[in-house]
């Protein structure tokens, strides 16, 4: 990201000129107040939002400079992770899961083969015919963990995953983005919780108001909540 | 696309339809009234088109000879009408062949025409004349008058033609007229139903846009829903219109033997109305839908 400037059409400025790079499997942290601009970043990594000013680039490309129809096609290299899950509620966890692969078309025998190497992964192979409401916070998120990777996303980006978890629940989704980060994607998630990142450290970026004020490896969370 | 992927589409607009059964049987109900209109415009036009050839072909001038001509001057003049440019064929009827069909067009049972025996047979000789053109047929009909000395006068159904084609282009409008704004409204309808399922699929629609379904994947469903209820609501119609052409027909079909009037013939329009009506229902079907997909397809 160079110089990224984000205003909404109401007149809020939540991103003044954001300078970043994040390398292939990093894993970043984003920490900062509410309303300092962190979720608008996010959003920006994720084509959700297109910077007013300034340019943002994914994989080497120019997310403002895409064509409509070709948007589709950035996205399913980024796996997205948000506090509230997003599951389909009527979806058991398996059909949660292929459904991401579903959607970009895959053919059926990989995405059997495929849903259930993630499942897996994630620790959910016994329980993944229950539906999202017969599941726990943290398995809940597990699933969507597993929607997040299951299409080989070159980095994932995590919105406050562990923001509606008890603390054991939310070590188990940390092990398991590190695991992720572990094989070489990266991962940038946002969130508040400062056991979290004073532990498990890694680089930290603080937004206030818009702009960077610390951008360190290894670093603290640095607020008190 | 992927066979795969067509089943999901439509299993998914099947289950859109199911969700929604009372505003989709809305939606069906003013397709299938839309189509029943389009329908009857339908049938009109094709009856049009199908009456404009027949009269086509039936187009003859009717040249009525003077009495007292020979057998060689009547032969003669066929055959120089038959040389004009503007002529397709000249037959020649005789006075005998007239009355032969003139009593078999009024049935055998005609007491009047039975007593005509040929001996006091009061029809003259004629020479039947087919034009290359029927648009010339006026054109032609006024040059073969100038002959005075051998033809007695010349027949054709003046303007009848004419009058009949302007007549129906006027209700042909005014039926189509209706029809567009009929089909406007049951687009407006479909798109409202279409509406009510994507509500109920936002967070499916979200999702599948956060990982990477591209828009297509994400309209087929609701194009397959509207072009169902397209379909569903094209079938009763089809039926009705079917059915009231076939007792209509029937009834024409009694004064047919006058030569008057042919429509189309039951199974030939059947077809065409089957085809056309359920073409109409899709386009309107998956334009309503196309229509309320568009807005929440935000990039």
């Amino acid at each position: 990201m160079h110089d990224v400037w984000k205003v909404y059409p109401n007149g809020v400025e939540a991103l003044r000129g954001i300078d970043l790079k994040i390398e292939q499997g990093e894993f970043v942290y984003i920490v900062g107040p509410s309303g300092s601009g962190k979720s608008t970043l996010i959003k920006l990594m994720y084509r959700e939002e297109v910077p007013t000013h300034g340019v943002v680039l994914i994989n080497g490309v120019n997310v403002k400079r895409v064509r409509d129809w070709k948007i589709p096609h950035v996205r399913r290299k980024i796996g997205v992770v948000f506090q509230d899950y997003k599951l389909l509620p009527n979806l058991t966890a398996y059909e949660n899961v292929a459904f991401a692969m579903e959607a970009v078309e895959a053919p059926r025998r990989k995405i059997k083969q495929r849903v259930e190497e993630v499942l897996e992964l994630v620790g959910l192979t016994d329980r993944m015919h229950a539906l999202p409401s017969q599941l726990s916070g943290g398995e809940q998120q597990r699933v969507s963990i597993a929607r997040a990777i299951v299409n080989n996303p070159t980095f994932v980006i995590a919105d406050e995953p562990t923001g509606n978890l008890d603390p054991e629940n939310s070590w188990d989704i940390m092990y398991l983005l590190e695991e992720i980060n572990n094989r070489g994607t990266t991962v940038v998630m946002a969130t508040h919780n400062k056991e979290i990142v004073n532990t498990m450290r890694q680089r930290v970026i603080a937004i206030e108001q818009g702009v960077i004020v610390r951008d360190e490896l290894g670093g603290e969370y640095g607020y008190e909540d | 696309m992927k066979i795969d992927t067509l089943i999901r589409h439509i299993r998914e607009a099947y289950r859109g339809i199911r969700k929604n059964s009372w505003m989709s049987f809305a939606a069906i109900g003013a397709v299938a009234v839309t189509l029943f209109i389009f329908g009857i415009f339908l049938i009109f036009t094709f009856n049009i088109n199908f009456l404009t050839k027949e009269l086509d072909k039936q187009v003859a001038i009717r040249v009525t000879l003077k009495d007292g001509l020979s057998a060689d001057e009547e032969e003669k003049l066929t055959e120089t009408i038959q040389k004009d440019p503007l002529v397709k064929t000249a037959e020649f009827v005789p006075k005998e062949k007239g009355l032969k069909d003139l009593k078999e067009q009024w049935g055998n049972n005609n007491k009047f025409l039975d007593a005509l025996q040929d001996e006091d047979n009061p029809l003259p000789d004629m020479i039947l004349v087919q034009p290359k053109d029927p648009n010339k047929t006026k054109e032609l009909a006024d040059e073969l008058a100038k002959n005075t000395t051998q033809i007695e006068h010349v027949d054709y159904g003046e303007g009848v033609t004419d009058r009949l084609l302007r007549l129906s282009s006027v209700m042909r409008n005014i039926v189509l007229f209706f029809s567009l704004g009929l089909a406007l409204l049951a687009s407006f309808l479909i798109s409202n139903t279409i509406k009510l399922t994507i509500i109920a699929r936002r967070r499916e629609i979200e999702i599948m846009r956060l990982v990477g379904a591209s828009n297509w994947f994400i309209r087929w469903p609701f194009f397959f829903e509207g072009a169902f209820i397209g379909i569903i609501g094209s079938i009763v119609p089809i039926i009705l219109l079917i059915t009231f052409y076939f007792l209509f027909y029937d009834i024409v079909n009694d004064g047919e033997a006058y030569g008057l009037f042919k429509i189309m013939p039951v199974d030939q329009l059947s077809i065409r109305i089957a085809i056309s009506t359920m073409l109409i229902g899709i386009a309107i079907g998956s334009l309503g839908s196309m229509i309320s997909v568009r807005r929440f397809l935000k990039i």
